[in-house]
């Protein structure tokens, strides 16, 4: 079984490597690039969603922050892009502190309405602090990164660029996941007082968790205007907030593979049912709602569940024959 | 300046009577399911958009027509919301509750969108004009938004005190385990909960038009005031819902005095992530 899996593995590596030049346009490298952010920002949320069970929707509000905090050290200050990318994590880090002290006092839907206000202030204040941040006009000219004197243009080098990062991020947050933090994250959602009496300063794990979450997501948010080198307030609504829970839900929540799945299709099924025109957006949204009700553990182990449940069907039958 | 604050009272005032429509209309679902219902700006909005647009201006029916036909539509969506979404939705965890309402609303407002298409438009001469009362001018919109709000929560409350189904609301509110055993049929409950919900909706929905127009996102900050209504007032609390609206609408009419008022919006989200951390049960609200 984990020889399967690690094959999987190998075989999706070499098709994300080989991907870039088989689809070679602008366009669906802009696409796979963000595509490997969103998978980035998906980890993140998975502790803190997916582990500890504690509702945010305010991750584009964190990303954000991530994102115009390097493109504003970039261009404003003219530092480099490395820079900002330390930065945005020292952002992230602050806001994943504020936003954790809340948890400690409200959770559930309240905690929910507390992400979404936060996320909304930030769009806000992007908004309207027009001399720093270029307000509703956007901000442009958000530079590239360079190692050792070498641009890493966007395109193809960016590509491979964000594919390290991720498989870093992924490797990373594999080593949380099985960590004893990770045990923790996942112990405090199932039963927090047993958790509590086994030593478990809940306390600290969940703000730890929300900390995470939103380093993970002010990172992918710095990546993000480094990718497109173009960064606007409205891009960060409530509904890109609402994208990643859905991501994480087709995934499988918890489950950092699945984040991996829950990014590519989320992202990508805008391409593959363009034929649907003008009703992609509502048939992709009643997909989404009936695999919440039907699916709550995630497509990849619904789909595996249902083709076992085929399996013994089709067995029973053909036992009943011979 | 007193002429500039009596005004922003009123219009304040106003706002804050929609706030606490939302607040209830969402906190009546609350106390029958438990669940938060987050689409219930998108429903707000579908209101608006079949009585004004459909029965008003494709049908061209008189406007007090249109408005009754849209309560029986409004009712039929209640018992599909109930059906579809709220009663599948009860045993699951907070995720899902949470993700299942924000995605049927996302599947109301592409439906809008497909049927309207995203260009916003208005219905002329609904609750135009101002009122003068010695230097101060008031806008009509506003004193039919106070009178039909007032209305509302008047006849909400006599139903609530007096029928045997207001009387069962307010029993699965209290405990819907014990209400169960009583017999009252808890789905059934939902339903009908669900329906008044969305007939509230489409009020909140057909009395903003003149503020808002009718639009798309017409309904997308107000259905998140009146969360922050229903925390300021008390989760859950018909009456703290009214408080909690009318003081959130009156700190944004205020705060334009202090602040930008491009912040104006900002204001609400702050006061209710404060209360949050200060005091979660509300102002009237009870400690649980």
């Amino acid at each position: 079984m984990k020889s399967r899996k690690n094959i999987i593995s190998i075989v999706c590596l070499i098709a994300a490597v080989i991907l870039p030049w088989l689809f070679n346009s602008t366009y669906y490298l802009s696409l796979f690039g963000q595509t490997l952010i969103n998978i980035i920002i998906v980890f993140g949320l998975n502790f803190i969603t997916g582990l500890t069970r504690n509702m945010n929707l305010g991750t584009a509000g964190i990303m954000a922050v991530g994102a115009y905090t390097s493109a504003l050290l970039s261009t404003r200050l003219g530092l480099s892009p490395w820079i900002g990318l330390v930065a945005a994590i020292l952002v992230g880090f602050l806001i994943g502190r504020g936003l954790g002290y809340p948890s400690l006092r409200i959770s559930g839907v309240y905690l929910s309405l507390t992400t979404i206000a936060f996320g909304e202030i930030v769009r806000l204040v992007l908004n309207n602090t027009t001399s720093v941040t270029g307000g509703a006009q956007g901000l442009t000219n958000v530079p590239v990164f360079s190692i050792f004197g070498i641009q890493i243009q966007r395109g193809i080098p960016f590509y491979y660029f964000l594919l390290l990062f991720m498989l870093l991020m992924f490797w990373l947050s594999t080593r949380i996941v099985r960590s004893k933090w990770g045990r923790a994250f996942k112990a405090i959602s199932d039963n927090p007082d047993a958790a509590e009496s086994l030593g478990i300063d809940i306390a600290k794990i969940k703000i730890l968790a929300f900390t995470l979450a939103a380093i993970y997501a002010a990172l992918g948010g710095a990546l993000y205007g480094n990718l497109m080198g173009y960064l606007n307030p409205s891009t960060f609504n409530f509904d890109f907030s609402i994208n990643f829970v859905i991501m994480l839900m087709i995934g499988g929540i918890g489950i950092v593979r699945g984040n991996i799945i829950g990014a590519i299709v989320v992202t990508m099924l805008p391409e593959l049912l363009r034929f649907l025109g003008d009703y992609y957006q509502l048939v992709f949204y009643t997909i989404a709602f009936i695999g919440a009700i039907k699916l709550p553990q995630g497509w990849p182990a619904g789909i595996a569940s249902l083709a076992k449940w085929i399996a013994r069907k089709t067995g029973l039958k053909s036992r009943k024959e011979g | 300046m007193l002429n500039t604050i009596l005004q922003l009272a009123v219009s304040g005032a106003a706002l804050g009577f929609v706030y606490a429509l939302v607040g209830i209309e969402y906190s009546l679902i609350w106390n029958a399911t438990g669940l938060l219902n987050f689409s219930h700006d998108k429903i707000i909005t579908l209101g608006a958009y079949v009585a004004a647009g459909l029965f008003f201006t494709k049908m061209g029916l008189p406007i007090p027509v249109s408005f009754i036909l849209s309560i029986v539509v409004m009712i039929l969506v209640g018992f599909l919301m109930a059906t579809v979404v709220l009663n599948p939705l009860r045993k699951m965890t907070t995720i899902f509750t949470i993700m299942g309402t924000i995605l049927f609303g996302k599947m109301i407002y592409e439906l809008i969108r497909l049927l309207y298409g995203s260009a916003p438009f208005t219905v002329p001469g609904l609750m135009t004009g101002t009122v003068h009362i010695g230097s101060l001018v008031i806008a009509k919109s506003n004193v039919y938004i106070i009178v039909i709000a007032v209305i509302v929560v008047a006849a909400l409350q006599i139903f609530m005190q007096t029928t045997k189904t207001g009387k069962a609301m307010r029993c699965v509110q209290q405990n819907k385990k014990a209400s169960e055993l009583m017999g009252i049929n808890v789905k059934q409950n939902i339903r009908i909960t669900a329906a008044i919900s969305s007939v509230i909706c489409l009020i909140i929905g057909f009395m903003v038009i003149p503020l808002y127009t009718v639009s798309l996102s017409m309904a997308s900050m107000i259905g998140l005031k009146g969360f922050a209504a229903g925390v300021v007032g008390g989760f859950g609390f018909l009456p703290g819902c009214i408080v909690g609206g009318i003081v959130v609408g009156l700190i944004e009419s205020a705060s334009v005095l202090v602040i930008p008022s491009v912040y104006k919006d900002a204001v609400a989200f702050l006061v209710l992530i404060i209360f949050l951390l200060i005091k979660p049960t509300g102002i009237l609200g009870k400690k649980s």
